[in-house]
């Protein structure tokens, strides 16, 4: 068995004991179980603020607790079928950076983002999509360490650390059209996209 | 609904990362609302963020987690849901509004702000049984229908109504065609993302229906009609605003024409 395949096989499991954790939070408010999403969350939210924002701990402190508080008081709404437990928790760290965006007015105020991500609040869960989507989980996991560097470099400005295209351009000291070929590239060779 | 005019994979990549100003993600989330292929692969690139957000050193998470920082924080939320929980056993009262409330809150629609509109989004909810569904992402600005929107007249065939501004300076607009009528020849300082959203435009390049989605960079200059047997409106988001900007602000505004001369002569 190669070292990957036992990674995955462990991240596997990590996952599997997440949801657990995450079941027991929802339906029995178990707080030794929220405990453990705390310990594993809370590092990745620090990393997640602080890598739009180095050296801004305060600013970590403050996603990581309302994201983490949010999880507990939102537990009942987690719905595995629709999305994973680690999508999950990213849009709520991703809504609630957006959030503080706007109050230091970087974002405006006069759109409300409530409804400018389509979540799937009114959805039904579609057992199908739900396999389509772990499935092409998957492939972005495996394929995502033979990424070029490069291309690794601009989707972690976009994703991570939340750069417009035109910001990623001047960071990295490359035409704007250079940024958008390689994240369409990095894109492809995901295979994260359906019908194009 | 055949929508044939998509956001490039780098525009839907930068809003599934939610790293795009405002004003354009409420453009892509019109379109996205219209759009089923969009809404999955939207999914999908959302899924890559949470898969990197996921990554990093597990080395150096394990020490973060022995840092007196983490202990303090977890004190911090221990103590937040605690006091949480005392509020949630006094609202047990009205279990069924504190369902609908939960329902409602799935995946983050928490956001500031909600309390200022939700008044305006009840009328909404009223209103679009009997119209044009107007996209969830505008309601905000449009509270009952197209038709009630305070329309200010460009030209004979052209109606405009300002949204807001974006913190970029973009403007965020409506525009009615009338049904054959044309916008005139224009040019923009900066990109222009339109969506179509109710009838059907076209022009030099092709024919826009609605649900379709455009980006025009500033070296375009193009002249929309809209097709003949409906008028048209459109989600427009100009980077740097056009002519029309002027006429409204204006109307709105005589006494900025006192005190800017230029405002005077521009309009004249
Ligand atoms: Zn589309």
């Amino acid at each position: 068995m190669s070292k990957s395949t036992l990674n995955a096989q462990s991240q596997e499991a990590v996952a599997a004991h997440l949801e657990e954790c995450m079941r027991r939070t929802a339906q029995k408010r178990d707080k030794a179980a929220f405990g453990e999403l705390f310990d594993h969350y809370a590092p990745l939210l620090r990393a997640y603020s602080l890598a739009r924002e180095p050296g801004a701990m305060l600013v970590a402190d403050e996603l990581a607790q309302t994201v983490l508080v949010k999880v507990w008081n939102k537990a009942q709404t987690f719905d595995k079928q629709k999305a994973s437990l680690n999508t999950w928790i990213y849009t709520l760290a991703r809504n609630s950076r957006i959030d503080m965006l706007r109050r230091n007015s970087r974002y405006t105020m006069e759109i409300d983002p409530e409804f400018l991500w389509a979540e799937e609040v009114d959805e039904q869960a579609d057992p199908f999509v739900a396999v389509q989507q772990k499935r092409a989980e998957d492939t972005i996991a495996n394929a995502f360490q033979h990424l070029p560097i490069e291309q690794q470099e601009v989707l972690t400005k976009v994703y991570l650390e939340g750069k417009s295209h035109q910001e990623s351009a001047e960071e990295l000291k490359l035409p704007l059209g250079t940024v958008k070929s390689r994240i369409r590239l990095a894109i492809q060779k995901l295979q994260v996209l359906v019908g194009r | 609904m055949t929508v044939n005019y998509h956001p490039s994979t780098e525009l839907l990549t930068a809003y599934a990362a939610g790293s795009i100003p405002l004003s354009q993600a409420l453009c892509l989330a019109a379109h996205i609302e219209m759009c089923d292929s969009c809404k999955q692969n939207y999914k999908r690139l959302r899924g890559l963020g949470a898969f990197m957000f996921g990554q990093g050193s597990e080395q150096e998470h394990a020490a973060s987690r022995e840092t007196n920082a983490h202990k303090n924080l977890r004190q911090q939320v221990f103590a937040q849901i605690e006091q949480d929980k005392a509020v949630e056993s006094t609202q047990e009262k009205a279990p069924a509004l504190l369902q609908s409330q939960l329902q409602e809150d799935h995946l983050g629609k928490d956001h500031l702000g909600k309390g200022r509109l939700s008044s305006r989004r009840n009328k909404a909810d009223a209103g679009v049984k009997t119209q044009t569904r107007i996209p969830k992402c505008l309601q905000q600005f449009i509270p009952t229908s197209y038709e009630d929107l305070p329309w200010q007249r460009v030209s004979p065939s052209i109606k405009q109504v300002n949204l807001c501004s974006d913190a970029n300076g973009a403007q965020v607009a409506l525009l009615k065609i009338k049904p054959g009528g044309s916008s005139g020849h224009h040019t923009h300082m900066g990109d222009e993302y339109t969506m179509v959203l109710k009838g059907a435009f076209s022009d030099e390049t092709g024919i826009f229906q609605q649900g379709d989605f455009i980006v025009r960079d500033k070296k375009h200059r193009h002249r929309p009609i809209a097709t003949k047997d409906s008028e048209c409106i459109c989600l427009t988001v100009v980077e740097a605003p056009i002519q029309f900007t002027g006429y409204f602000s204006r109307w709105l505004n005589p006494l900025l024409r006192l005190i800017h001369p230029s405002y005077a002569m521009q309009n004249q």
